[in-house]
């Protein structure tokens, strides 16, 4: 009896599913390559491969239909960028502007739709649906939409404008309006970043906020210090999408004002240059250089973000670790 | 059971439908070349054009032509991309800027020796029509529609000339005149124009359109120096600037107007009795019948007339152009990388649509439009079909062929840019031409280069 019962502990009855979560285990890195292989193959075709004959492109000038191998030309597509082509400085120009507004205008509408929306009321799940409708639309929908909005005759704004006694605007007519009206447009879309905004909010504990209020805290001080800073992640990771978002903004202006970029090209975006190089001028060796050329200003600026992110984003859990 | 029957019938009468659409299938006694026809034919002509590709298919039963009507957005984008690709349609449709960069990039192949082989007489051409579409001395696509008749002619409002006190069959003649009945009808407001009487604003194919009628030229004839910057370019751009801004309002006021308007659609101004006088291409007739056909028919409310000229200039005369609109001048050019018998039937295609009777001449007469075949414009029925016929061919005559090269696109894009700065007064004029003239100028002289380098 004894003896049965002590090889019964030392050796344990092995049985199929054992042997798996043994061969599971051995294998568990190899089984981890196995899951994220789709991925991982997405991301070679469709992405790095992509990306690297992009690079070797734009060494070359390549143009429609090159046959064989295009012809090297080593930097002179990077030194005619720099030194010749005027809509370069124009097109980068128009979308700094561009970002420099609507990225925080962006940040700001949907932090603060947010916070109403994060508010205990009856019907809330309404509002959020109804806050986050416009994101579901299609971009190109919406953009046509938008441009009834901003026609000048007929258009909801101007008529309301005219209702208040102002002076109606030329939203897509003026150089100078142009842009303002893109910015707009991109307020449209701000209901994804409302979501995030709004899963940061919910997941402030509320002690906290229990204990600022038996402080004598008011609703801007609980704002102040402690939404915003414990938010910062959530602001971080939202700005950083809106930057990379904001650089290679096109469907909405392509379909608002065209491939020339409006009057003036005071809307000519750097997307629109780098599309009119490739699909106008059939200038594929170029218009792939200013494609790289975008990269590397969006890849200097995310390691930026990144590098000052630890002065001013709080990540209570790792400053909990620390301590 | 009942389904089971039901089933039957329905896989019978598939199966006859089947058969029924694809007659060339039918009777040909050898394989079916299926015939991939990438073009921009759409609207009401897309009816019109599976017509055509029915009497085709009845002469030849072994070619099965496949009617891709692509739409207009995304033109450029489509068609680069289908061109460069290693599996691009049988046949394209391609305006005469892109078949000469396709033709540089040996995209697509000369079919002068299929004309050769098919005894094609390429003499039932205007000398202008088909001569637009050889580049380097070879011959690229047959034409159609006409690339003439694109801007020597104009439509015009005559209740709106009869309500301010003009006589409605006497149009304006000159630049002149056409101020003068403009400034009367146009309406203007804070909001913008309410109705219009004529517009001098557009891209650079405009200008050179107006330029044309002030005895001005694009270029010289062998396509290497440019000429628009000349006394008459100048004096043309200004007097369009001038209406432009004292007429009309401004720039703002002009690109308000036409927003989010298609002629084609029937949303255009025109049909509300808001434009006096519209520069049109042949294409109007089709449409105007098609989205009105009551008001086409009424021909006490509407008429045609040759684009005014300088009258200042004693030099000057109604004229148009042929060959510089950057979407004009459409040929049917053949892809290089398809096995020969596929370009053959390629070919046979593009000659039907070029010179058949059912082709495109049939094609045009139905949309009321000229033919770049003589024989068939000669056709008495247009009279009846287009209560304007005979202008129109006074405006065929008065067009003048331009030269222009494969980097037309790139040359297009900075004259209209720096004439954009002369109407918002960033540039005067004469400064906006100058400063285009120079930057095109070392353009092309790089081009050209490079070209004779490349066939020396």
């Amino acid at each position: 009896m004894q003896a049965s019962l002590k090889s019964k502990h030392t050796q344990p009855e092995v049985t199929w599913k054992s042997r798996f979560q043994e061969w599971w285990f051995r294998n568990r890195a190899l089984i981890g390559f196995a899951f994220i292989f789709p991925w991982f193959a997405g991301f070679i075709i469709f992405d790095a491969a992509p990306f690297i004959y992009n690079l070797y492109l734009s060494f070359t000038d390549y143009q429609i239909g090159t046959v064989g191998t295009p012809p090297w030309i080593g930097f002179e597509n990077y030194i005619e960028i720099f030194t010749d082509d005027k809509l370069f400085g124009k097109s980068m120009y128009n979308t700094v502007y561009y970002l420099g507004f609507s990225v925080p205008l962006r940040l700001i509408f949907a932090f603060l739709i947010a916070l109403i929306l994060n508010l205990r009321v009856r019907g809330m799940e309404l509002y959020r649906t109804l806050f986050y409708v416009p994101s579901v639309v299609p971009l190109v929908a919406a953009t046509v939409i938008f441009a009834g909005f901003l026609n000048t005759r007929y258009g909801f704004l101007n008529q309301f404008l005219v209702l208040i006694g102002a002076t109606p605007v030329r939203w897509l007519s003026s150089p100078d309006a142009i842009k303002p009206s893109l910015i707009l447009l991109s307020l449209w879309g701000f209901g994804g970043q409302m979501i995030i905004f709004l899963a940061g909010l919910q997941s402030i504990p509320g002690d906290l906020y229990e204990a600022a209020a038996i402080d004598g805290g008011t609703g801007w001080h609980r704002l102040l210090y402690i939404t915003v800073p414990l938010m910062t992640p959530t602001i971080f990771f939202n700005l950083l999408l809106g930057l990379i978002g904001g650089f290679q903004v096109f469907e909405q202006v392509f379909i608002l004002i065209g491939t020339n970029g409006g009057p003036l090209q005071a809307g000519l975006v750097y997307m629109l240059h780098v599309y009119n190089k490739a699909f106008r001028d059939f200038e594929f060796g170029y218009s792939a250089a200013l494609s790289v050329i975008l990269f590397l200003i969006i890849f200097v600026l995310t390691l930026m973000l990144v590098y000052t992110s630890n002065r001013w984003v709080f990540y209570g859990d790792a400053q909990d670790d620390e301590n | 059971m009942k389904h089971s029957l039901l089933l039957r019938i329905a896989i019978a009468l598939g199966i006859l439908l089947s058969f029924g659409l694809m007659p060339a299938a039918a009777d040909c006694e050898g394989e079916v070349i299926e015939l991939e026809f990438m073009n921009w034919w759409g609207a009401a002509r897309e009816a019109y054009m599976d017509e055509l590709i029915g009497h085709f298919q009845e002469e030849n039963p072994c070619v099965r032509v496949i009617n891709q009507v692509q739409p207009w957005d995304n033109r450029a984008e489509l068609l680069a991309t289908a061109a460069a690709s290693s599996n691009p349609p049988g046949i394209i449709m391609s305006t005469r800027p892109e078949t000469y960069q396709f033709a540089i990039n040996g995209l697509i192949i000369p079919i002068d020796a299929y004309v050769d082989a098919h005894g094609t007489d390429l003499s039932v051409f205007y000398d202008g029509e088909i001569g637009l579409q050889y580049w380097n001395g070879e011959l690229y696509g047959l034409p159609m529609p006409t690339a003439g008749g694109l801007t020597g002619l104009m439509i015009y409002n005559k209740n709106l000339l009869r309500d301010h006190g003009f006589d409605p069959e006497d149009p304006p003649d000159t630049w002149q005149e056409l101020e003068e009945m403009a400034a009367a009808i146009t309406v203007a407001d804070p909001m913008g124009v309410d109705v219009l009487g004529a517009a001098a604003f557009g891209t650079d194919a405009e200008f050179v359109a107006w330029l044309y009628t002030n005895n001005g030229k694009y270029a010289t004839d062998d396509g290497r120096t440019l000429l628009f910057n000349s006394p008459e370019g100048v004096e043309t751009l200004e007097w369009m600037v001038n209406l432009t801004n004292n007429i009309n309002g401004g720039t703002e006021n002009i690109i308000d107007f036409f927003q989010d308007t298609s002629f084609s659609q029937g949303d255009h101004p025109w049909y509300e009795d808001k434009q006096a006088f519209l520069h049109i291409n042949t294409s109007f007739f089709g449409h105007f019948n098609v989205a009105d056909p009551d008001g086409y028919a009424d021909t006490d409310s509407w008429g045609t007339m040759l684009r005014p000229y300088n009258g200042d200039n004693p030099d000057a005369h109604s004229a148009g152009t042929t060959g510089y609109n950057y979407s004009g001048a459409w040929a049917y050019t053949i892809p290089a990388v398809h096995p020969p018998e596929m370009q053959e039937a390629a070919f046979k295609f593009a000659e039907f649509i070029g010179v058949h009777p059912l082709g495109g001449c049939a094609f045009l007469f139905r949309q009321s439009r000229p033919s770049p075949v003589k024989a068939c414009n000669e056709n008495p029925a247009y009279y009846e079909v287009n209560p304007y016929w005979s202008v129109v061919l006074e405006g065929l005559a008065l067009d003048t062929p331009v030269q222009i090269t494969p980097v037309q696109g790139q040359l297009s894009e900075i004259l209209s840019n720096y004439i954009e700065e002369a109407y918002f007064g960033v540039k005067s004029p004469a400064d906006a031409l100058n400063d285009a003239h120079a930057e095109m100028q070392a353009l092309l002289d790089e081009f050209w280069a490079e070209f004779d380098a490349d066939n020396m």
